[in-house]
């Protein structure tokens, strides 16, 4: 009997998840539609795809986000099912039901559990239902200093005063000891009534040395769920990740274990089905963990995952969308030998400001245990409209210290021109102590790190940056009047040699 | 050829002769000796995409971006900007911003982008590292400052514009 499969997807998505979406089609036999915006018209997911339409002008609001159209463009090439990727309409309740509405599969999960994990507050009380660690805290405003002081009591020092209504590192006070309570407790609330206009205050268990740390799951719906292991991201900046790694150098075995068994629990809570994961802010000093938030989507990060566990995760997205049970249980899976991923950005390594333009030069690394999913070629241009990420390069090697003498090769493989890249920072951070015996924390870049620019591009010699320019700066003249400037130059010439010689 | 770059805020004088197979370059750091290099145009060869570069017997492919007075070397993941100027390029610069170069008359769009909202008006006097305006590109906000005291002198965008790379935001003069 054949076996049930969609003939055509539509891939909701642009850049590099578009392109791993079509992949995994293609390998399965189904039919890829991309859409694109005015912007995209170039962009590699259009080449890759077996069809391709244009959604809209270039503001994501007006294309991907653009729920009718994509939905006029599903029916219109009669497509089965839409992949939304990561990010734009992929956690977005209304476009899965409209979906659905329309008899199109949505390749994620249910529109119930979306809305389940998309309240933050809502979700964690779900959490503590399904007996999943949360920070501990008040759970809610603290009224009074007396109610402060029993909290503290019960969960311990230190911990985080926070105003409710704060942001940007205002009305936000540490208690280490309760003798800095009463202060930062008065401080807190007068913040948030002068800043944000509303006293109220809450409080939390201060995690001094916090990792990100997520556990990958995947459910079906027969009620199957399982957990894929974890991924580390910690090196974060301003809450984008760079650099992530499975499996974590800080999760002990029985942790890991345990991290699994809760997030299998959370997805269970809410009958989840398809990948998903659950983040877990991890105490590297007392390698507690409590539920962050859970992410309703195929993850950026996914690659390290399927590295290490042999698991295709798009292609298990499509089975299990198509109704068929998880085709491994919890006992078949391991995690095999180290996997790092860096996420390539056009942006400038030092002061992170967005690059784009045209990519003239551009070689992806290549040879053993190297993957890279990325949309970047020659003749590019980089939109302004989107991410700046362009490429992610994952390396895998049987230890950790392996898989980073790897990444290292391989980002010394990598040729981009043209436009700036993160892939100097990249290279730095690898190199940097505190990444190499694992203790990184998520305050890493903003504190362990100083992007000290000789060091950034210390690798080659300036007068090797100089003869290129001054080569190119000739030719360039030559060609613009060749006789004049060599006569001046010329004369000019003799002068200064003789100059130089007395 | 001779030129006087700058990179990273450090000034040189190079000198540049073509030969019929090779370069012969020699370059001076501000305050140490002349360097001389001999380059063999087969050690310094461009192919489809980029140069490759054979210095010494050090590998580099390399890429050469820009024009005029603005050239950006990639090679080995990094890349620094290089600001070259001849004789007649000196002196025109000297002309058009009263003395040295580096003075800078007006604030330019690094990059293309929206302009999402300018802070200062025509006329106003602006201390240093004073936000000027905020543009936004790849869903960044970037506020561009005043690197010193200046007295604004046009405002050449409205809130809401769409910009290129290089085009001209806001002109000074002294204040």
């Amino acid at each position: 009997m054949a076996k049930k499969q969609f003939k055509k997807v539509l891939i909701a998505n642009r850049g590099e998840i578009a392109v791993r979406i079509t992949r995994a089609c293609r390998e399965l036999g189904i039919y890829s539609v991309a859409i694109f915006s005015e912007a995209d018209r170039e962009s590699l997911h259009v080449f890759l795809a077996d069809e391709a339409y244009k959604v809209g002008p270039p503001p994501s609001k007006e294309s991907y986000l653009n729920i009718d159209k994509i939905l006029e463009i599903a029916k219109l090439t009669g497509a089965d099912a839409i992949h939304p990727g990561y990010g734009f309409l992929s956690e977005n309740t209304v476009f899965a039901r409209a979906c659905q509405k329309a008899g199109i599969v949505f390749i994620g999960p249910t529109p119930e559990n979306i809305e389940a994990m998309g309240d933050k507050l809502s979700a964690k009380a779900l959490m503590k239902e399904a007996k999943v660690p949360t920070v501990p805290g008040s759970d809610g405003a603290v009224e009074s200093l007396d109610e402060a002081r029993r909290i503290i009591r019960e969960i311990g020092v230190p911990v985080i005063i926070k105003a409710s209504a704060g942001g940007g590192g205002k009305g936000m006070r540490v208690v280490r000891q309760e003798s800095e309570l009463e202060s930062a407790f008065r401080a807190c609330q007068s913040e948030g009534l002068n800043y944000f206009a509303d006293p109220t205050v809450y409080i939390e268990r201060f995690i001094t040395d916090p990792k990100h740390i997520e556990i990958q799951i995947f459910g079906d719906t027969h009620g199957n769920v399982c957990h894929l292991f974890e991924r580390e991201c910690s090196v974060q900046r301003r809450h984008q990740k760079l650099i992530e790694e499975a499996p974590s150098p800080s999760v002990p075995p029985e942790v890991r274990t345990k991290m699994g068994e809760a997030a299998v629990r959370a997805a269970k809570k809410i009958n989840y089905v398809g990948a998903g994961t659950i983040e877990f802010i991890f105490d590297n000093s007392t390698k507690e963990f409590f539920f962050m938030e859970m992410n309703t989507r195929l993850q950026v990060e996914h690659p390290i995952t399927e590295i290490t566990t042999g698991i295709d995760l798009v292609k298990e997205q499509i089975n299990v969308a198509l109704g068929n049970p998880l085709t491994f249980r919890q006992e078949d899976l391991r995690q095999k030998g180290h996997a790092i991923e860096v996420r390539v950005c056009a942006e400038d390594p030092e002061t992170y400001k967005p690059s784009p333009g045209l990519i003239r030069a551009c070689r992806h690394p290549q040879g053993p245990f190297v993957r890279v999913d990325s949309y970047a070629y020659p003749g590019y241009e980089v939109p302004i409209y989107y991410d700046p990420m362009i490429a992610k390069v994952i390396t895998w090697g049987e230890t950790r210290a392996d898989a980073i003498e790897r990444m290292q090769r391989a980002l010394t493989e990598f040729i981009l021109s043209g436009i700036k890249s993160n892939i100097v920072l990249h290279r730095s951070i690898l190199k940097h102590a505190k990444f190499q015996d694992g203790t990184y924390t998520t305050q890493f870049l903003e504190k362990n790190f100083e992007v000290i620019e000789p060091e950034l591009f210390k690798e080659v010699e300036d007068h090797i940056f100089l003869i290129a320019a001054a080569i190119t700066a000739f030719n360039d003249r030559k060609s613009k009047d060749v006789r004049q400037l060599n006569m001046i130059s010329k004369w000019r010439l003799a002068s200064r040699k003789l100059q130089l010689r007395t | 050829m001779y030129f006087e770059a700058e990179l990273k805020g450090t000034k040189y004088k190079v000198d540049v002769i073509e030969l019929r197979s090779q370069w012969k370059i020699s370059i001076q750091k501000e305050g140490d000796e002349w360097q001389h290099f001999e380059i063999s145009k087969t050690d310094y060869q461009h192919t489809e995409s980029y140069f490759s570069f054979l210095f010494r017997g050090v590998s580099y492919m390399m890429d050469v971006v820009g024009k005029d007075t603005e050239y950006t070397v990639f090679t080995r993941n990094s890349f620094r900007t290089v600001k070259i100027f001849n004789d007649e390029m000196l002196l025109h610069e000297s002309l058009k911003r009263g003395g040295g170069f580096g003075g800078d008359r007006e604030l330019k769009a690094g990059m293309p982008g929206k302009v999402i909202e300018i802070f200062v008006k025509e006329g106003d006097v602006i201390k240093a590292n004073k936000p000027l305006l905020i543009m936004e590109a790849m869903k960044m906000e970037n506020e561009m400052r005043s690197t010193r005291d200046v007295k604004i002198k046009e405002i050449c965008v409205k809130q809401g514009d769409s910009v290129e790379a290089g085009a001209t935001l806001v002109k000074f003069e002294d204040p």
